[in-house]
């Protein structure tokens, strides 16, 4: 069973290897398909998280460290100039008009970028506070539609929603109570200031975490991918073995829609039966399937502990037309995999068509986590977390192991 | 070679198709539990390790940065054997180490082990990746857990 198992990845890997193209001398090590080429532009800030690219190529970016701004003064797309500035660390940075956005773990926030300046020099002020300190799936990744609407992740702070969290054999809280303020999307107004998460509106529910959410402006509709729940072999042994939670709770791709239901925590759904299940805290015994139509199916079903942490639709003008309107998705990679292979640390592309999924997935850029001795996540030479696309079409991915950044461009040939 | 030999070498091998067979120098990364664990020649410490801690703590015992606490090199793990007793059967997050941590993830509580086997278990994150602290015995155990409370809804 193991071996084949094994046989099976080392078939995947080959099968992927084939597939892509090989890695371009200058790729920094990374795998890309044939035409693109790659830059790195700056490493040094710490770990990063997400960013985003200005008009004029200015790149601000998140992370542990605070906030910073890149600026390649030669057109090499390298970074000559690098700034850090204000007090916020966290996850999200998302450019709406003049303003910069940026949150960290309770909070909301934005400066204003007036034309010119490199560092914002206005004071910070706060859209949304005072979200409840957390320390697991704490960050507070938003979205930002046409209009300034602010679509805010709200992590559960929770595997499962066990009475006692991540213990085995513990049972779901049935309602599970952590939904009333957690695990969703709360909708704000983004252009009103010193709100607090009373002023929100519960949007969409049943998200375990969704780090990786965006607003689909060519179909003005809003998308995550939601990080699946951990450990079902340690928790429900009985159920599930180790190769199980390997390799069947998907990372879940969906359109979120106003008063919809993603089914955390009471269900999961299963990559190797190709349905939604009971979560075995409620009641599933590995194969059982929730009321036909309460929770939302995803789009695509990603394999399980990829770690979505951030999407991109892709509206650049540079890149073939297959991209256009398509969504990149960062990976940052599994933990919970182990004592099997860890997986994911990749760049995916999902072909969107009328924001329907409009054909398999393909690796886009891979390599980041290099030999990663002993599958320890944290021997991995890169970790992909952020995505950003320039004002040239490039797209941009951060990392956060050392806060490396890289700028892919397609030549056209 | 016996049949399970020849098997455990196929894993191996696997294993390092893998991951490229990078796993030389420093600590052996702990194998993973099979079905056959039961009748394995392995110490039962790693064997429990393998069960109960690696998904979470790693093969390497370095945890998780943000997410699980490094077992290797940790002060606390390798400190005053009944604090440590006491923590792994209470789980949590208010161990010495971890007050200050930022690592997001609780510990499980693992009372449901018996006292062998916690010591087992102890013994081998006491004395594993690179750690040098004392073994722990299964008496030491059952002395700690008189001092739990009682077992919390589950």
């Amino acid at each position: 069973m193991r071996i084949s198992f094994i046989a099976r990845v080392v078939s995947a890997a080959v099968v992927a290897a084939a597939g892509a193209a090989a890695a371009a001398a200058d790729a920094d090590g990374l795998t890309l398909p044939a035409g693109f080429s790659v830059v790195v532009v700056e490493e040094g800030q710490g770990p990063a998280r997400h960013l985003d690219v200005a008009a004029n190529g200015d790149i601000y970016l998140g992370g542990g460290n605070g906030l910073s701004v890149l600026r390649d003064t030669n057109g090499d797309g390298k970074a000559d100039v690098v700034k850090s500035f204000g007090n916020v660390k966290g996850t999200e940075v998302r450019i709406f008009k003049d303003w910069l956005y940026v949150s960290d773990d309770v909070g909301v926030y934005r400066y204003a970028l007036k034309k010119g300046e490199l560092v914002p020099t206005g004071a910070r002020e706060t859209v949304v506070s005072e979200f409840p300190k957390e320390r697991q799936h704490a960050d507070k990744t938003f979205a930002l539609d046409d209009k300034g609407t602010l679509y805010v992740n709200v992590g559960a702070p929770s595997n499962s929603c066990q009475e006692r969290d991540r213990q085995e054999g513990s049972l779901g809280r049935n309602p599970c109570p952590i939904l009333e303020k957690y695990g969703g999307v709360w909708v704000f107004d983004g252009t009103k200031l010193n709100q607090t998460p009373a002023n929100g509106r519960r949007f969409a529910t049943g998200m375990r975490n969704a780090v990786a959410i965006e607003w689909n402006p060519a179909q003005k509709a809003l998308y995550a991918v939601i990080h699946g729940r951990d450990s079902i072999d340690t928790l429900f042994p009985a159920l599930y073995n180790a190769e199980d939670n390997a390799t069947r709770q998907g990372e879940e791709f969906h359109q979120i829609v106003d008063g919809g239901n993603y089914g955390w925590p009471y269900t999961f759904f299963d990559t190797k039966l190709g349905h939604r299940v009971i979560a075995p805290e409620y009641g599933g015994d590995a194969k059982k399937e929730p009321e036909a139509g309460k929770y939302a199916n995803p789009l695509v079903a990603f394999p399980a502990h990829w770690a979505p942490n951030d999407l991109l639709f892709y509206s650049g003008k540079s890149f073939p037309a297959k991209y256009q309107n398509g969504a990149f998705i960062a990976f940052h990679g599994s933990w919970n995999r182990a004592p099997e292979p860890q997986a994911g640390y990749k760049v995916v592309f999902q072909p969107m068509k009328e924001g329907k999924p409009s054909g398999a997935y393909e690796v886009f850029a891979d390599g980041f986590a290099g030999d990663m001795k002993d599958n320890s996540p944290d021997n991995a030479r890169y970790r992909p977390v952020g995505l950003a696309v320039g004002p040239d079409g490039s797209l941009y991915v951060a990392d956060s192991q050392k806060g490396r950044i890289w700028r892919i461009a397609y030549a056209k040939k | 070679m016996s049949a399970r030999g020849l098997r455990r070498a196929a894993v191996v091998i696997g294993a390092c198709l893998v991951v490229a067979c990078v796993a030389v120098g420093g600590e052996t990364p702990v194998p993973p539990a099979t079905a056959s664990s039961a009748t394995d020649a392995r110490p039962p410490g790693q064997l429990l390790y393998g069960k109960h801690c690696l998904s979470c703590h790693q093969a390497d015992g370095r945890g998780v940065r943000n997410m699980q606490p490094a077992i290797a090199g940790g002060t606390w793990v390798q400190g005053d054997a009944r604090a440590l007793a006491l923590f792994v059967m209470s789980g949590g997050f208010d161990s010495a180490s971890r007050k200050d941590s930022a690592e997001g993830n609780v510990m499980p509580a693992f009372r449901q082990l018996s006292d062998a086997d916690l010591a087992d278990l102890l013994t081998y994150v006491r004395q594993k990746f690179g750690n040098g602290a004392s073994a722990v015995s299964a008496a030491e155990v059952a002395e700690a857990r008189t001092s739990l409370g009682p077992a919390p809804i589950s």
